[in-house]
């Protein structure tokens, strides 16, 4: 049992990483849109005056928005892609479930766009000297390993969401964008009016974020941190539910219709 | 003559039209409106938070670049699919093999992009202007009208460039999203193109749109004619070598696909 799963695992995000590796599209996502983004912010800032720009929302956010660009597309297209070859059906009748499948897939885009990140870091200490000295390193470590779950169960409820509806396709440009900005990839949440923050509350990405932004400013693990930790875990698990609740939705409906490429 | 002519304009329309249908026609209005404002109305507020954050003292500069940037996605984003999306779904062998002439066939794309461009932009300056409480007290309308229908003509020539390329190549709309992405740093749409480095600035004068949005912004602040004839000039010419440079790749890939008798494989 534990064998199959971790093989159908390893099988499973070998052939996603293929596909994420041999799509330039990957290039656009991962590294020139957050790279093009990060330029503008840099610019902005030295036309507003200031010497240096904020590395870690300039610089290091770019990285975070790599992640959610490549999640957010990979995770809605590989599914879309699914219904038009007609793979979506075949996923469907084997023995896996789906969101199994879709947990492999969402788990390997994640640690893909990871990639995102570690460029960012790379341009930040190689081109802007920005220095790790002073940090709180622990918690940076698991609040980066709690944005990547949050990213994960939002991924996999997205990908859940799609196979539920075709017209969910539609949402994909009013996804990219609202939540970067929403959950301030970019820039400090503060600066956004306060009904934008609310709404940004239920996205467990924006608490993993402000987690390590609070760590990487060496800010020490108090009860604020964990909070901050707590809520993203809490709003992960939210979402993981919902797509547990998609995922038997799409099931029943192919079991009353007999049909998944239709809905 | 004249039963000539009537052709080349019957067969630019129908072109025109169906094009444009074939891209659009399946989506609803809805799938439309988020396809066309959702990632540069969303950029837009992600920028001008951004800009807010660094301190940048002008937000009305990034709201308004953005918006003047809209019809990228129709002249551009669109024009570029329409060509490339020939070789896609196989119609390429057909059009080649047609006995139609060549410019009609290829200008028609763009024309109904540029209309859509146009409204879009028309459309959305009053809502962010009422939005974002703009005082355009003194705005010149003819010339703004005059300056707004340009952008949405002069987005088309890297339009029928990339379209071209994406018959090249299959990874064509990877080059056309990097180059549409990379317009938001060098014509002036975030930041003033004399904040800019050096290189970026030379690199912004040789693109389509620079002079068109200078002059579109001066239209919006009460200048008149004599202030911005040199700049709308200089976006009129830049367009035309653009979209002389997008036809002429055009033909050279014909002959090219012709003489190695594989259409829809180069």
């Amino acid at each position: 049992m534990i064998n199959h799963f971790f093989r159908l695992g390893f099988v499973q995000m070998g052939v996603q990483l293929r596909m994420r590796v041999l799509n330039l599209w990957s290039l656009v996502l991962f590294f020139t849109q957050p790279a093009i983004f990060s330029t503008v912010g840099i610019l902005l800032s030295r036309a507003a005056g200031n010497a240096n720009p904020d590395l870690i929302y300039t610089v290091l956010g770019a990285g975070i928005m790599g992640m959610w660009s490549g999640l957010v597309f990979t995770s809605t297209y590989d599914i879309r892609a699914d219904r038009a070859t007609a793979t979506l059906e075949l996923i469907v009748g084997s023995p896996t479930p789906l969101r199994r499948v879709v947990g492999f897939r969402s788990l390997m885009n994640i640690l893909a766009g990871s990639s995102s990140m570690i460029a960012a870091s790379a341009v930040a200490v190689l081109l802007f000297n920005y220095s790790f000295v002073g940090i709180n390193v622990l918690g940076a470590v698991i609040s980066f390993l709690l944005l990547l779950i949050g990213l994960w169960c939002m991924g996999v409820f997205l990908a859940n969401l799609f196979a539920w509806s075709r017209l969910s396709g539609t949402f994909v440009d009013l996804l990219e964008m609202p939540i970067a900005l929403l959950c301030g990839f970019m820039f400090p949440i503060s600066v956004l009016p306060l009904w934008m923050q609310k709404i940004s509350a239920v996205f467990p990405i924006r608490w993993g974020l402000e987690g390590l932004r609070d760590s990487l400013q060496g800010g020490m693990i108090d009860s604020a941190l964990t909070t901050k930790w707590l809520i993203s875990l809490g709003i992960s698990l939210v979402f993981y539910l919902l797509s547990r609740w998609f995922d038997n939705k799409v099931h029943d409906h192919i079991r009353v219709t007999g049909e998944l490429n239709s809905i | 003559m004249i039963k000539r002519i009537l052709h080349y304009f019957r067969l630019y329309f129908y072109q025109a039209w169906f094009s444009y249908r074939s891209l659009f026609s399946w989506s609803t209005p809805f799938t439309y409106l988020t396809s066309k404002i959702g990632f540069p109305f969303f950029s837009m507020l992600f920028f001008v938070f951004m800009g807010k954050f660094v301190g940048f003292s002008d937000p009305m500069f990034i709201v308004v670049g953005n918006i003047l940037m809209m019809p990228v996605t129709n002249g551009l984003y669109g024009l570029s699919m329409t060509i490339g999306n020939e070789r896609q779904f196989g119609a390429m062998s057909y059009l080649l093999g047609s006995p139609a002439p060549r410019a009609p066939l290829f200008t028609g794309r763009a024309f109904f992009h540029i209309l859509d461009g146009f409204i879009t932009i028309v459309v959305a300056l009053p809502i962010a202007m009422l939005l974002f409480k703009i005082d355009f007290s003194g705005i010149n309308f003819m010339l703004l009208i005059c300056c707004l229908a340009l952008l949405a003509i002069t987005t088309t020539g890297l339009g029928f460039i990339m379209g071209t390329i994406s018959l090249l190549s299959r990874d064509g709309w990877m080059l056309t999203t990097t180059l549409g992405q990379l317009l938001y740093i060098l014509i002036g749409v975030n930041i003033p193109i004399d904040k800019l480095p050096p290189t970026l600035q030379t690199i912004s004068a040789y693109l389509p749109m620079t002079r068109g949005m200078q002059a579109t912004r001066l239209a919006l602040f009460g200048a008149g004619w004599e202030n911005v004839a040199g700049l709308l000039l200089g976006e009129l010419l830049v367009a035309v070598v653009y979209i002389i440079v997008g036809y002429t790749l055009f033909m050279y890939v014909e002959r090219a696909s012709m003489s190695t008798g594989s259409l829809d494989s180069i």
